[in-house]
Parts: C-alpha cells; sequence; structure tokens
C-alpha cells in the first residue's frame, strides 16, 4: 500500500471549523425541536435543575421522596441550565448545554486521537463524533446529559495530562487537573471509569512512548504519575465534597433494581438492537479493523485494551465480564454509557480507516462513510421516536395546575403509570411526591426494600414493584399521601379495595385523580440526610466554579516546544503503515 | 504468528467464549429479561417439558406455549390464553408470573402426571394457581396435554336490577358558617382487641355502620407505650371492607410489625367514616362455606354474583371467632377469577395452623371491585 | 392598601413616641360607643392635629382642629373591643381609651343544631346552640331570651326557652317516635333561624323471616323490616341470611328492597337458616329432613 504524499491535499486534517459547522448543522435543528425532551433522563436533569434555579445553595429538594438532596448526583451541568433558564427557559437552556457538550466532544476526540493518530486521522475521528450513533442515542433517546458533558471536559484534559506525564509542563499540569475536576462535577462515574478505560492507555502510552529513542525514566513516570493522581483526587474530594459525604454516610445499599442495558443481547434480541445496535451503528462495521489495527501497532494496544475493556461492559449481560469486572457497580450503573466511552475509543480506530478508505476509494469512500455516519446518527437520533421511552406521549400540565391549586399541595402525591413524565410534573408542580425518578437518592425504606424503580411503573417491576407501591400506600397516613393520579386503568383495583376515591378527572378523562379521606397534610420529614447549609455554600459555589476556572486556565497558552518534540508526541506515520489495509 | 495477529486472535476468542458464557449460563439481570429464551432445553423429560411451558406462560410466550401443547387441537389458542389469564377482565388478566413451581405426581415411560403451580404477580398481591397436567410422550419429545376449563357460559336473559343507589349532594362552598351540612355517617366500632403474633402486634375487630346511608369507612390505630409515648400509627389498609352499606359489618386487622405487646400501655383506635355515592348492588351470595381443619386449615366456599353485571375482583374477608364469640383472627382473599351473573366461583381463606383449633365459627363479607364503577 | 396601612402605622408610631414624650392634655372620648354609631370626640389645644383611633381590626387617621370636635361617622367603627383615640398635635400628643359595645337589637342569630340525622326515640339525641350576633356580627354578651322549637313528623312541638350567657344559649331535645324530618328554629326576638334534623328508623326490631322451598332452593324472606317504633327501616339496609348445614355455612347479605330483604339460598337438609341486620338477630328456621 501507497500513502499519500504528505504534501498532498489529502494528508491534511479537516480544520476544526469545519467539523464544528457539521456539529452545528446536524445537532443544532434536533435541539432547537427539543427532541431531548422525549428522551428517558432529559426532563430529570432539567427538574434538578428547577431546584437549582430557586435553591442554588439548598441542595434538599422536597419534591421526591418527601425530600432528598440534590448533593447525590454532580451538579454541573444541571447548574449550568439553571443559569442559562434565566436567558432561555428550562428547556433551551438545558439544549443548550448539551450543544455546547456536542461541540466541546468533537474538539476533544480530535485532542485524544492526536495523541494515538495523525493529525488528519484524528481530525477525521473528531468529524466522526459528531455523527456518532452512541452520542445520538444518549442525547437524544437516554438523555445522559452528565455523561455527554462530562466526556468532552474528561477527554480535552487527557492531552493535558500526557504533557504533563511525558514532558513535565507544569502549565499542562494545572489545566489538567482543573478539567479533570470539572469533569468531575459534571459526572462522576465517567471520571470514575475514564480513569480505567482513557488514562490507563495514556499512561501505557506515555510509559512505552520514546522521545529521542528513550522511555521516560521510571521514578520521573511514578512521580507525575502519583502527583497527578494525587492532586486530582484531592481537587475531587474537595469539589464535590458534599457528594461524598452523601455516600459514606448513607450508601446505595438499597435492592438491586433491573435495567435493560443488563440484558444478554443475543437471548433479548429487542435489547440488542436498542443499546448495541443503535448505539454503534456502522460502527460495528470497523470492530474488525479496531481489533487487527489494534493489536498490529504496538503503540494503539493499549487503547485497544481500553476498547475492548468497554466493549465488553457496553454489552452488559450478554458476557459474564461486565459483572465481573464491576462488581455491585454493575447492579447500580446502567451499560449504555460503556458502550459510549467503547465508541469514544474506537474512534481513532475510526478515523485510521476513513483516510486509509479515502487514499484508497477517494470520492467512493467519502460517499460511503458519508453515508454511514449519516444513518448512525439518524438511527441514534430518530430513536427515540421509531421506540419512544415513553409509548403514551400526553401532557401533564393540566395535573401539574390541578396538584398546585385549591390547597391540593398541602399533602403528597404518586404518578401511577405516567412512566417518564414524573420529573416534568415534578418541575411544573408545586406539590411534593413520594415518589421520584433519581434511586440512588431516595432513602424512604417502602421505596429501598423492594428493587424496584418509580412507584410510576410499579407494574413494569412485576412483584417489587407492586410490593413497594403497597408498602407506599399503606403508610399514606404518615408521608401526607393522599392524591394518587392514575393513568393505566390496571391500579384501580388496588385503590378501590386500600380506600382511594376517584375524585376528578383530567385530560380528557385518561387521567383520574383518587384521593383518599382522612389523610393529615404533609409535614416536612425530620431527614437525617438535609445537608447543612455550609455543604450547601460549597456545593453552589466549587462546581460550579470548577467550570469557570476550566474556562479561564485553558487560555493559559502553553510553552512551544520545538517542532521534534511536537511531531514525537503523534504517531508515526510509518507506525501506521504497518497494519495497513491490504489491497 | 506475530505478536499482534496473535492479541487480536486471543481478544477475538476472548470475546466470544465470554459472550457464549454469557448465552448458556446468563446472569440474573439477563434471565429477568430473557424470560423463556433463557433456557436452551429440550423438552426430553417430563420435568422439562412443564417447565419449557412454565417459562413460555411467564415470558407471555402464548403462542410458543400453546404450541407445545399435545392436545392443542381441542381448543384455540385464544381459549388457552383466556384460561389462564381470565375469560373477562379479572385480576390475572394483567398480572405476570414470576415463579414456576413444579412438582412430579406420577410419571411411567409414556406418561407423567405433574403438578404446576404458577405464583402471579397481580396487583393486589401474589396469587397462586394451581393445574395438574398430564405430559406424554411423543417420540423424543415430552408434550402438556393442557387441561382447559372451558368458558362459563352465562344463559342470554334479561336482569332487572333495581337495587338502591345513594347519591350525595353537598352544601355549597359559599354558605355561612354554622349553616347546615350533611353528616358524616354513623359508625361503631363492635370489637377490638390486639393479638401478638411473631411477626408482631395485630389488631383484630369489627366495624358496624350504624346508620342509615352507606359509609366509606377506614380505621387507624396508635399504639401507646406504657410512658404514652406513641409507639407507631398504622392502618388497616385493604384488611378492611371500605364501603359500609346501612347495618353491615366489617371486620378490620391492622398490623405493627416488630412491636411486641409487652411495650403497648394503650391503644388509640381512629376510625373514620365519610359520605359516599354508592350503590347496593351487587349482591354477592357465599355459599358451601366449610371450615377446613389442619393441616392447612381454611375456610373455603364459593361465590355467587346475584347481578347481571361481572364483578372484576371480588375481595373475601373472613372472621374469624372462639367459642365465647370473640374474634380469634381476620384473613382475606383476593379471588383471581372475574365472577361472571350466576356463577359460583371458589374461594380459599387460609387460616394461621396455631389458631385454626381456637376456631368455632365465621363471618364472610364480600367487597367487590368493578371496572367502570357502578353505573 | 398595603401602603396606606404602613403610612398609617408609620404615623402612628411617630404619635406613641410623642405621646410618651407629652402626656396630660385633654381629650374627651365617650366611655362607651355603640358599634356602628355616629359620635364625637372633644379636642383641646389649638392648631391643627391628627386623629388617630386603633382597635381590634381596625385603624382610623383623621386631620383635626385642636380645640374643636372630632366626628365620626356611623359604620366607622363596627369591630366591639377596646379603642384608644390618640391625637398628635405639633406639641403635644394625648391619648383615651374607649369601648365600642354591641349593639343592643339582635340582627343575625348563628344556629347549630347537631345531628342532622338521628334515630328516632332518642332522648336528648337533639342539640341545638345559638350565638346572638349585632348587625356587624359582633357577639351580644348582654343576656337575652332564646326560644327552641322542635316541630317533630307527627305535629308534636317541643319548646324550650334559655337566656343567653355569654352570648350564646343551647339546647338538647328529644327525638320522637316517628320517622321524618323535624323542623328545629330558634328565635331571639324578632329573628329566627330554621333547621331541618332528620330522624330516621333505628335498629330493626322483632326481625322475622319465612322460608319456601322451590325445587333445589329455598327462598327466604323477611317480613317487613321495621324498628321497635314501627317505622320501616330504610331500603338499602343489610340484612344478613345464614344457613348452617352439616359442616357447612352460607351467607349473604341482602340489601332490603320494597321493604323486604329476600334471597334464593340452597336447600340442605337439617339446615337452619338465620337472619340478622348489624348487631340484631332474628328468628330461625330449620329445614326439614
Amino acid at each position: 500500500m501507497q500513502n499519500a504524499p504528505s504534501s498532498a491535499p489529502s494528508s491534511r486534517p479537516i480544520p476544526m471549523s469545519l467539523i464544528i459547522m457539521a456539529a452545528v448543522a446536524v445537532h443544532l435543528p434536533l435541539l432547537l425541536m427539543k427532541l431531548p425532551l422525549k428522551s428517558y433522563d432529559t426532563n430529570f436533569h432539567i427538574f434538578f435543575a428547577s431546584h437549582y434555579v430557586h435553591h442554588w445553595f439548598n441542595p434538599w429538594n422536597p419534591k421526591w421522596y418527601a425530600g432528598f438532596s440534590q448533593t447525590t448526583y454532580p451538579p454541573l451541568p444541571q447548574q449550568w441550565v439553571a443559569i442559562l433558564s434565566h436567558l432561555f427557559g428550562l428547556d433551551m437552556a438545558y439544549m443548550a448545554v448539551q450543544f455546547v457538550a456536542i461541540v466541546l466532544l468533537a474538539v476533544g476526540v480530535y485532542r485524544f486521537s492526536l495523541l494515538w493518530v495523525n493529525p488528519r486521522a484524528a481530525s477525521i475521528a473528531a468529524l466522526a463524533s459528531v455523527f456518532l450513533g452512541s452520542e445520538s442515542f444518549l442525547v437524544y433517546c437516554a438523555g445522559q446529559l452528565g455523561t455527554t458533558s462530562a466526556a468532552p471536559i474528561y477527554l480535552n484534559g487527557l492531552p493535558y495530562m500526557y504533557e504533563w506525564l511525558r514532558f513535565g509542563s507544569k502549565r499542562s499540569f494545572l489545566k489538567a487537573a482543573v478539567l479533570f475536576a470539572a469533569a468531575a462535577a459534571a459526572h462522576h462515574a465517567t471520571l470514575l471509569f475514564g480513569s480505567i478505560f482513557f488514562a490507563l492507555p495514556i499512561l501505557a502510552l506515555v510509559f512505552f512512548d520514546k522521545e529521542n529513542g528513550e522511555r521516560i525514566e521510571v521514578p520521573t513516570f511514578v512521580v507525575r504519575t502519583v502527583a497527578m493522581a494525587v492532586v486530582v483526587g484531592t481537587a475531587i474530594a474537595i469539589v464535590l465534597l458534599p457528594f461524598w459525604i452523601a455516600l459514606i454516610r448513607y450508601p446505595v445499599t438499597q435492592m438491586p433494581i433491573p435495567h435493560a442495558s443488563r440484558a444478554n443481547y443475543i437471548l433479548s434480541p429487542e435489547w440488542g438492537i436498542n443499546y448495541f445496535i443503535v448505539p454503534y451503528g456502522a460502527l460495528v462495521l470497523a470492530l474488525p479493523f479496531i481489533f487487527m489495527r489494534g493489536s498490529m501497532v504496538a503503540r494503539l494496544r493499549p487503547l485497544l485494551i481500553g476498547f475492548w475493556v468497554a466493549f465488553l461492559c457496553g454489552i452488559g449481560g450478554t458476557t459474564p465480564a461486565a459483572r465481573i469486572i464491576l462488581g455491585r457497580a454493575f447492579e447500580v450503573l446502567t451499560m449504555e454509557r460503556f458502550s459510549y466511552w467503547a465508541t469514544l475509543l474506537a474512534l481513532p480506530f475510526v478515523g485510521l480507516l476513513a483516510a486509509e478508505l479515502y487514499d484508497r476509494f477517494r470520492m467512493k469512500a467519502v460517499v460511503g462513510l458519508t453515508v454511514a455516519g449519516a444513518l448512525s446518527c439518524a438511527l441514534g437520533a430518530a430513536w427515540s421516536t421509531i421506540h419512544p421511552p415513553d409509548a403514551q406521549d400526553f401532557k401533564v400540565e393540566s395535573a401539574a395546575a390541578w396538584l398546585s391549586r385549591d390547597g391540593h399541595n398541602q399533602y403528597r402525591y404518586v404518578t401511577l403509570g405516567f412512566g417518564n413524565k414524573l420529573a416534568r410534573l415534578g418541575t411544573l408542580s408545586e406539590a411534593d411526591s413520594v415518589d421520584g425518578e433519581w434511586n440512588s437518592g431516595r432513602m424512604l425504606p417502602e421505596l429501598t426494600q423492594h428493587g424496584a424503580g418509580a412507584l410510576s411503573n410499579s407494574k413494569g417491576f412485576g412483584e417489587n414493584g407492586l410490593d413497594a407501591l403497597r408498602a407506599m400506600l399503606g403508610h399514606a397516613d404518615h408521608y401526607g399521601l393522599k392524591w394518587i393520579l392514575v393513568r393505566d386503568p390496571y391500579y384501580d383495583a388496588l385503590l378501590a379495595f386500600a380506600g382511594w376515591r376517584p375524585v376528578d378527572t383530567l385530560e380528557d378523562r385518561t387521567i383520574t385523580v383518587w384521593g383518599k379521606d382522612g389523610i393529615p397534610p404533609a409535614t416536612p420529614l425530620n431527614a437525617p440526610q438535609v445537608p447543612p447549609s455550609w455543604q450547601g455554600l460549597m456545593w453552589g459555589t466549587l462546581p460550579f466554579g470548577s467550570s469557570l476556572l476550566a474556562i479561564l486556565v485553558v487560555f493559559i497558552p502553553n510553552k512551544r516546544r520545538n517542532d521534534e518534540d511536537a511531531d514525537e508526541t503523534v504517531a508515526d506515520e510509518q507506525d501506521l503503515v504497518h497494519g495497513g489495509l491490504v489491497s | 504468528m506475530n505478536s499482534g495477529r496473535l492479541l487480536a486472535a486471543v481478544l477475538a476468542v476472548a470475546t466470544v467464549i465470554l459472550i457464549v458464557i454469557g448465552t448458556l449460563y446468563p446472569g440474573p439481570s439477563a434471565t429477568y429479561y430473557a424470560g423463556a429464551q433463557t433456557v436452551l432445553r429440550s423438552s426430553s423429560t417430563p420435568q422439562a417439558a412443564v417447565e419449557n411451558l412454565g417459562d413460555q406462560i411467564r415470558a407471555q410466550a402464548w403462542q410458543k406455549a400453546y404450541d407445545s401443547l399435545a392436545n392443542k387441537a381441542q381448543f384455540s389458542e385464544q381459549q388457552f390464553q383466556h384460561d389462564l389469564t381470565g375469560y373477562s377482565p379479572s385480576l390475572l388478566t394483567y398480572a405476570t408470573v414470576n415463579k414456576v413451581d413444579i412438582r412430579p405426581l406420577h410419571a411411567s415411560d409414556s406418561e407423567a402426571d405433574m403438578r404446576l403451580k404458577l405464583n402471579w404477580a397481580t396487583v393486589v398481591g401474589s396469587s397462586v394457581t394451581t393445574r395438574d397436567v398430564h405430559v406424554v410422550k411423543n417420540g423424543s419429545r415430552w408434550e402438556v396435554e393442557w387441561p382447559l376449563v372451558k368458558e362459563p357460559v352465562v344463559p342470554a336473559q334479561v336482569m332487572a336490577v333495581n337495587y338502591l343507589r345513594w347519591d350525595v349532594i353537598y352544601r355549597g362552598g359559599g354558605d355561612d358558617w354554622g349553616a347546615q351540612d350533611v353528616e358524616a355517617p354513623h359508625i361503631k366500632i363492635v370489637d377490638m382487641h390486639p393479638v401478638e403474633r411473631a411477626e408482631g402486634v395485630v389488631i383484630l375487630g369489627e366495624l358496624l355502620n350504624e346508620d342509615v346511608v352507606p359509609a366509606y369507612v377506614g380505621v387507624s390505630a396508635t399504639l401507646l407505650s406504657k410512658t404514652r409515648a406513641t409507639i407507631a400509627t398504622e392502618g388497616s389498609f385493604d384488611k378492611i371492607s371500605h364501603l359500609l352499606l346501612p347495618k353491615q359489618v366489617t371486620p378490620f386487622l391492622i398490623r405493627f410489625p416488630g412491636v411486641s405487646l409487652s411495650e403497648v400501655g394503650n391503644i388509640l383506635m381512629d376510625p373514620s367514616s365519610s359520605l359516599i355515592a354508592a350503590s347496593a348492588d351487587p349482591v354477592i351470595e357465599i355459599v358451601n362455606e366449610q371450615l377446613n381443619p389442619a393441616p392447612d386449615p381454611s375456610l373455603t366456599g364459593q361465590l355467587i354474583n346475584q347481578s347481571g353485571r361481572t364483578v372484576n375482583v371480588a375481595h373475601v374477608l373472613g372472621t374469624f371467632y372462639d367459642g365465647n364469640g370473640n374474634v380469634v383472627w381476620v384473613a382475606d382473599q383476593y379471588v383471581d377469577q372475574a365472577l361472571l351473573p350466576q356463577t359460583p366461583v371458589p374461594f380459599q381463606v387460609k387460616i394461621p395452623e396455631d389458631l385454626a383449633k381456637n376456631i368455632s365459627s365465621q363471618r364472610t363479607v364480600i367487597s367487590s371491585y368493578t371496572a367502570g364503577g357502578p353505573q | 392598601m398595603t401602603v396606606r396601612l404602613a403610612v398609617l402605622f408609620g404615623g402612628l408610631t411617630v404619635a406613641m413616641g410623642q405621646m410618651a414624650l407629652g402626656q396630660g392634655g385633654a381629650i374627651t372620648v365617650p366611655k362607651t360607643v355603640e358599634a356602628g354609631s355616629a359620635f364625637s370626640i372633644q379636642l383641646s389645644g389649638s392648631g391643627k392635629g391628627t386623629l388617630f383611633i386603633v382597635g381590634p381590626g381596625q385603624a382610623l387617621k383623621q386631620d383635626v382642629e385642636l380645640g374643636g370636635t372630632a366626628s365620626i361617622a356611623a359604620g366607622s367603627l363596627y369591630n366591639a373591643g377596646h379603642y384608644l383615640a390618640i391625637v398628635s398635635g405639633a406639641s403635644a400628643t394625648e391619648s383615651e381609651g374607649f369601648e365600642v359595645v354591641p349593639a343592643a337589637q339582635p340582627a343575625d342569630v348563628t344556629f347549630l343544631a347537631k345531628p342532622s340525622r338521628l334515630p328516632v326515640s332518642l332522648h336528648a339525641g337533639i342539640t341545638g346552640a345559638v350565638y346572638v350576633l349585632d348587625a356587624y356580627k359582633n357577639l351580644i354578651v348582654t343576656p337575652a331570651p332564646v326560644s327552641f322549637e322542635l316541630t317533630t313528623p307527627s305535629g308534636a312541638v317541643q319548646k324550650r326557652t334559655e337566656t343567653t350567657k355569654d352570648g350564646s344559649a343551647w339546647t338538647a331535645m328529644d327525638s320522637t317516635g316517628q320517622q321524618g324530618n323535624d323542623k328545629f328554629v330558634a328565635r331571639v326576638g324578632d329573628i329566627s333561624s330554621a333547621r331541618v334534623i332528620r330522624q330516621v328508623p333505628g335498629d330493626p326490631c322483632g326481625l322475622k323471616m319465612t322460608a319456601k322451598q322451590a325445587g333445589p332452593k329455598v327462598d327466604v324472606a323477611t317480613e317487613p323490616v321495621k324498628d321497635c317504633s314501627g317505622n320501616a327501616v330504610p331500603d338499602g339496609t343489610i340484612v344478613t341470611f345464614t344457613e348452617t348445614f352439616h359442616g357447612g355455612l352460607s351467607t349473604v347479605d341482602v340489601p332490603i328492597k320494597r321493604g323486604i330483604a329476600e334471597v334464593e339460598m340452597p336447600v340442605h337438609t337439617g339446615a337452619t337458616i338465620s337472619v340478622a341486620s348489624g348487631v340484631v338477630m332474628g328468628n330461625q328456621i330449620g329445614l326439614g329432613k
């Protein structure tokens, strides 16, 4: 195989401005259409953000679970949504933050890929990130703002970590530490697992890479690595201190809740399509190349191993690997984020593959790759319409208005059959609920002891869900739980036998409000989980402050190393020829 | 083979092996979602044939389950499904099977009898249906002969239903203070006493609507310690008939798990009642009631819906008395079949074995739920 | 409104401050004023001043000429209670307390009659409580005679007269033997208020049934179900039939319809059928062998 001369136009990287324009062209219209509102978790993040709008320094939110602490979830993207909501309103503020995350991802993928492959392949990888099926899936179907915000910040920080470890650049050290802290403030799990999937391969790369024919000295490597780990660990510990306090004092010990991402995708092909085919899209076709090239090129092997482990975790219960690697976390985390990380790790390979295909097939390759990318992106974006998280779309405004009027909000409520409209209703109404969608934040024993998720979907969790519902209804007096808003007549028999009566109907009689006589008005629970005010102050300043600091420090110019050094930080073209496509 | 190719081969082979292991021996999460497709088990034994059928019923794979039956020519797939989930909407219609138990009763080389116990998760709690199935050998495979219970046929007829209905008109919100309103129904606790069980304190009793209007009732109790500190407050939840017509009596049972009677100094009872629009229809007759002694003591009988509308869910509440007429226990059962007009449906209320010997009489009340409510 | 009140109370605070500095002037206020009536206040001194009147739920402010008379219009002060009149002049502030008392003439009675529904023949089962009020809803605490009159469905009338104490009076009356609606009237002077009390039948009395075998079933029906005063127990009341036979039992809760409860039960030779309603037992019938 012959490589194109380096001076040929085809060997030049795609300009970043063009990549960002592609991101604007593809994602901005979808976000302006508010497509993510149809996803599983978008309204969850908006619900959290709506609390920060009114109570920036008080993370105790009484609207779910009769009160829970929002320090149980890293706040950064939600706080940005809260800030921007003053300009755009909550929905559009969410879209704005999500859009920034998408653009940052393209930049982050480019910078991360540059560590492994040449600038041209890295730029193609960055362009591919715009069309990545898993990104579309997480943005438009899963609504995982935390994950999709943290990953780009983290990816942008990793090259600085490389520069610190490899060359001892103090400015890079500062930038990496601040960016990692900000990434943790956006999503802690990304940083935790990112350390395994993303950072360990880079450590290996630093260790095995040669400068002037010599590897980094082991003591230097160890000292720099430990220094980075200590400083970043300390920064994250401080920035998210209330989170760690909540986690240590009230660890998540509740019964595991089933999630379809942990299914075996062969035995349950419907979930295989949802959690494998849709996120990977055309990337599935690149898997053989990834394995072959990753194995053949010694420099790419750490990246391949990182990808492989993330890939195995991402296919959930299809193999026992995720259960073995993650332990109890397997029963707590959802697996689609691992597929997301796996696809991000695959992008440098995709860049290489695309560059080589272009070198060989020119326009045919461009057309083919464009179609493959467009279809992957389109499938991820359209999946929330093809396979909607909520089979029935309906408005909750009337339910919110009902709960907020005539003193109804003196009592707590539960919805049944509302799907993932729970967060939307929580955002819009002034009443408090004993239910919610943030399972790790709940402490009520009726909810934690039965291995079921939201009461609103009790039926979907079988016996566990119905046991939890009956336990909660049995303690209605204690929680001031008077109103049950029902959109599924399946529950009517239970409510009738348990002493509730229909009191009103809403939305053209599709929602029935049930009430129970003799329930005392709800009173605030004297929960030990209420964070003290100093934690509220920290929560309102440090995570958000870390993002502001990150914005400032990335503008500090790096010292320019000489050209030779720079050339050695990227992959040698000759290295890559070794595993090139066989003509 | 160079090291690169070896690594690629190792990763690829390891991936395939892991996928094969994960598919042949799926973990709990994978099994939860895979249902019947989890187990790649052939029907090479009577046990395996019934297990496969049970798994298919659990996964609601009705067609697969129907196709596996030996006697499927005798009925349609729809009849098979309705035989399991009810011909009319009932508790089982929307329930799911969460556990299947199989017990062999008899086996030979060519046929076997097995007991199939399906544990359903219904909205009001778990419900067990038991079917004794005959399994026959067909070549190398065993197939289940399903004992279909055909849909009961209600003869065509016109039933005049002219029972009373009560409606309530409340005073307007703008009336002055002191203006007269309709009074809540008068109810009275006619019996109440606490008992200590292994699970904790249980309060048993009976509540009478002594008024001439229907009452929607509930009872809650607060346990006070000897120093009059509150130990716990609990309500009767569904262990009571909430709708009481005039002069109707309901038992109630309130559980206080984890509380010992020796800790209790006093009990505050709080019965509540409110007016409700109600109908005297449907009338449900309880026939052939029998107290069955230990082992497995129970109250059995049949319910006959005397009205013209199908009752979707019936709740049987039994009050058990000793020789002196004191309440010994209150037990209940939700009937998982719909009550068609004039069609007997059996029920069985289980009684704790240690209490059965003290029981000399009982009284049964029925509360019912009809989808769409009274019309 | 909020701003006006703030200004008023601000001025009042200033006036109170001045009053602390220079009390001792003369202001003549009637000791008692009837609620809602007009009256005047004599002011000493000269020049311009401000009159404040503060009382329960009310505050007035008026510019006045010192040395003259300040007139308070009818309807200005209507809440009964203790008031304070304060006059603030250029050099001194004077104050005087006075009472606003309810009007002597009752204008309204609040009549609480309980219960709205009760069984027949219940001694002292009906209670009525009256609060006598003037036109401004002030409780008239001076004793006044209140006449209670209960007209029962049979036309018989029970009368009581009570005198109010601290503005209220109450009485208890008996329900009579006949079901129907009572008219319960409370009267103070020309003012009256009426309530309707419903007398409902009591527990069934002498509950009796008959049985007639028809093939494999036995028709069981009560005689017209009445209470001990002979009133028909209302339709819808539950009657429980229990058939006890060898080792078995059948029960059915039947609502009374057109005065009787009726049901078909299976025939079991040697069975005994009993009837009950609430806590009242009826007769038993044995089925022949």
